[in-house]
């Protein structure tokens, strides 16, 4: 009861009509940037950082929180309109939200996201208030031999549930995995496949990963489709509101999102990707046991509407989830959260137990600026989502070119590099070859953020045992979530052969990303 | 690399029977048919051969512990030759079904489009923000159909404007200002 106490505190610090004012801005430009193709709220809160700089805390956090919220809604909106998710954590998103969309239920898919990300961000919040203190001591438990454990989970997870074909899934994730070697080697210092080039000895970031396999790859496979693409002017944006019925079917996928972007957003390196991907599945999986069950359509592949509140839902309380590790631990588990780590530096604050002592009132200021935030979110974007959905009826050069240009742009700005440019054109046209011949694109860009991570702790354990392999296997934590992989690598395998056995029932899976 | 291969084996692999074939089927799970059938395998094995010959070659620093710096490319570049061979075996069985190829494939626009970038990029410092923008949404609209040329580049110029203003004034990014930037 005490937290509760300490997050009413924060509330009333916050709720001052200058932090209003701040969170409603942050909102506005989260949903501004993160609409834009290849900018994500990382890049919203990056691009910020320096304005804020001389705001205090307490308002600047506002924003961030803002911003955070209202740029993963913006990803949700292209990911839902244009096929074109900002960031990882709205890939899942895209497989049946995109769907609907060319369904003409775009509104319908905008207003589940939109509702399922203020429901589980105002529950992941609360769970992190409540929580924090047990949830911290769990991630404590983690030594590498647990963290490389967690990233084979996840690797296997995406490649083999998310894909249409499990040889196509694990190539696009090696792909990944040997994208993400270019750079200096953290643990040696060694240069890697840098190519005598400067540039590259930094590695490859991943918003130039991002921005050019989804992105611009994206624009050059729709100019090679020609006159066989998807046409967006049949779009209908129909009704903004929700049914009765697409609220009945979209409750319990919200809360089991919520649920499973609250338990890994707390685990470093698992960030939002992992739990929104396993929400996917599970409503993938739930709605075809209903369909066998009672005979009930299994609209999946044909824009679900549990395939988008469950993934949006994971999406925000894995947000809120990575706030546990950050203030707890001083510990970043996602982009926007290293760069908020930044923030607080620049505030000569360092988040840690010490943060949870000496600036408590901060911390619980932080945490109900969350709240705002997502009450925010709902009030400014549930009228606007006709809106955003309006996108559509730009005309397809304009659209195409507009989101050229920002691709561009999103990537020059990181380092105001032009050399990045190149790298951005190489990975645009893999980018355009890999969905040519229908490999999905999402688990290379798995493989390219936990790549590194997955070596660094495989090294670590094995340099901490010295060399014994045993180290790996040794907690429970880590033969739980190996368990786990091979569920995940059999049951894909097990229903592609009882599928491949019901005589090639043809398109059952459609086009992804 | 991929496109110039694709846009050259394109045009060979015309003796698919229907030609209003549009790919609604799932790609993922579309069987790859024809000589274009080989780019994948063939990209993933140069990777992987990449990834191989990074991992024996690589300098390990006398102090490093082991596994090395090596150990995690050499790792991946047999993991992609396996796959790239898995893929290559899919493909001997696949030999002789009917399939639509890559004959959907437009290479002109493609080609169009990665024009503009590249000369985008190296124009982008010396033109500026203002004139390179506006020249690569001009060429990628051209190349997505847009004719009115004259609107276009109203538009392409209004667009790279707005970005310039908006980015300098409102988020403090700098952008290039190129020849104008000087003479302004």
């Amino acid at each position: 009861m005490d937290t509760l106490y300490q997050l009413m505190d924060g509330l009333a610090a916050a709720l001052t009509p200058e932090n209003l004012l701040w969170a409603f801005l942050g909102v506005l430009l989260g949903t501004a940037v993160g609409v834009l193709p290849g900018m994500g709220s990382a890049m919203a809160v990056a691009l910020l950082l320096p304005v804020t700089f001389r705001m205090d805390p307490t308002g600047a956090f506002i924003l961030f929180a803002g911003v955070y919220y209202g740029g993963m809604f913006g990803g949700a909106t292209t990911s839902i309109l244009l096929n074109t998710p900002g960031q990882a954590s709205s890939i899942a998103t895209t497989y049946e939200g995109h769907k609907m969309a060319l369904a003409g239920r775009a509104a319908q898919a905008l207003g589940t996201a939109v509702i399922g990300s203020f429901v589980a961000s105002i529950i992941g919040t609360l769970i992190v208030a409540l929580f924090a203190p047990v949830m911290v001591s769990f991630a404590l438990n983690f030594g590498p031999g647990e963290y490389f454990a967690l990233t084979v989970f996840s690797f296997v997870a995406v490649a083999a549930v998310v894909s249409g074909s499990v040889l196509r899934g694990l190539t696009s994730l090696l792909i990944g995995l040997a994208i993400g070697l270019i750079g200096i080697d953290a643990q040696s210092g060694t240069a890697r496949f840098d190519f005598g080039s400067a540039t590259l000895l930094d590695g490859v970031d991943i918003v130039i990963v991002t921005v050019g396999l989804l992105a611009l790859g994206e624009v050059l496979y729709v100019a090679a489709r020609g006159k066989s693409a998807a046409d967006f002017s049949a779009i209908r944006t129909g009704r903004p509101w929700l049914s009765r019925g697409d609220f009945k079917r979209s409750w319990k996928p919200w809360l089991r999102g919520t649920a499973l972007g609250s338990a890994f957003g707390p685990i470093p390196g698992s960030g939002a990707e992992i739990p929104t991907f396993l929400s996917l599945g599970a409503e993938r999986r739930l709605a075809a046991r209903r369909a066998a069950r009672t005979g009930e359509e299994n609209q999946f592949g044909k824009g679900a509407i549990e395939g988008v509140a469950g993934p949006e839902a994971a999406n925000n309380s894995s947000a809120a989830g990575t706030m546990v590790p950050l203030l707890g631990l001083g510990l970043p588990t996602s982009a926007t959260a290293a760069i908020m780590l930044a923030a607080f530096q620049q505030y000569g604050l360092q988040p840690g137990p010490v943060l949870f002592e000496r600036n408590a009132d901060l911390v619980w200021t932080l945490l109900a600026s969350l709240l705002i935030g997502s009450v925010l979110l709902l009030v400014i974007n549930l009228p606007f989502a006709p809106l955003w959905a309006k996108l559509l009826k730009l005309p397809k050069p304009y659209l195409y070119a507009g989101i050229t240009l920002f691709s561009v742009l999103a990537v020059y700005a990181i380092n105001t590099s032009v050399l990045h440019l190149v790298v951005l054109i190489v990975i645009a046209v893999l980018g355009l070859g890999m969905r040519s011949f229908g490999l999905p694109v999402a688990p290379a860009l798995i493989g390219v953020v936990l790549g590194p991570i997955a070596e660094n702790e495989f090294r670590r354990a094995l340099a901490a045992s010295s060399g014994d392999p045993a180290i790996l296997f040794e907690s429970g934590i880590s033969l739980g979530l190996y368990g786990l992989v091979l569920v995940a690598a059999v049951v894909p395998v097990l229903t592609h052969l009882r599928r491949r056995r019901k005589a090639r029932p043809g398109a059952e899976h459609e086009p992804v990303a | 690399m991929t496109a110039q291969e694709t846009a050259g084996a394109a045009p060979e692999h015309a003796q698919g029977s229907t030609p209003a074939a549009a790919p609604a089927a799932d790609p993922e799970t579309t069987v790859w048919t024809g000589p274009t059938a080989w780019i994948m395998p063939g990209l993933v094995t140069a990777l992987g051969l990449v990834g191989v010959w990074g991992g024996l070659t690589l300098e390990t620093p006398p102090n490093a512990t082991r596994p090395g710096p090596g150990a995690f490319p050499l790792a991946i570049g047999a993991l992609l030759l396996a796959a790239a061979v898995c893929m290559a075996v899919v493909n001997l069985r696949n030999r002789g079904r009917a399939g639509s190829g890559l004959e959907w494939f437009e290479a002109r626009p493609v080609l169009l489009i990665l024009a503009g970038l590249v000369v985008h990029t190296a124009l982008l410092e010396v033109l500026g923000w203002l004139i390179a923008g506006a020249l690569l949404f001009w060429i990628v609209a051209y190349a997505f159909g847009a004719r009115s040329y004259l609107r276009d580049a109203v538009v392409a110029l209004s667009m790279s404007a707005a970005v310039q203003v908006g980015f300098s004034l409102g988020l403090g990014l700098v952008l290039p200002g190129g020849f104008l930037g000087m003479v302004l």
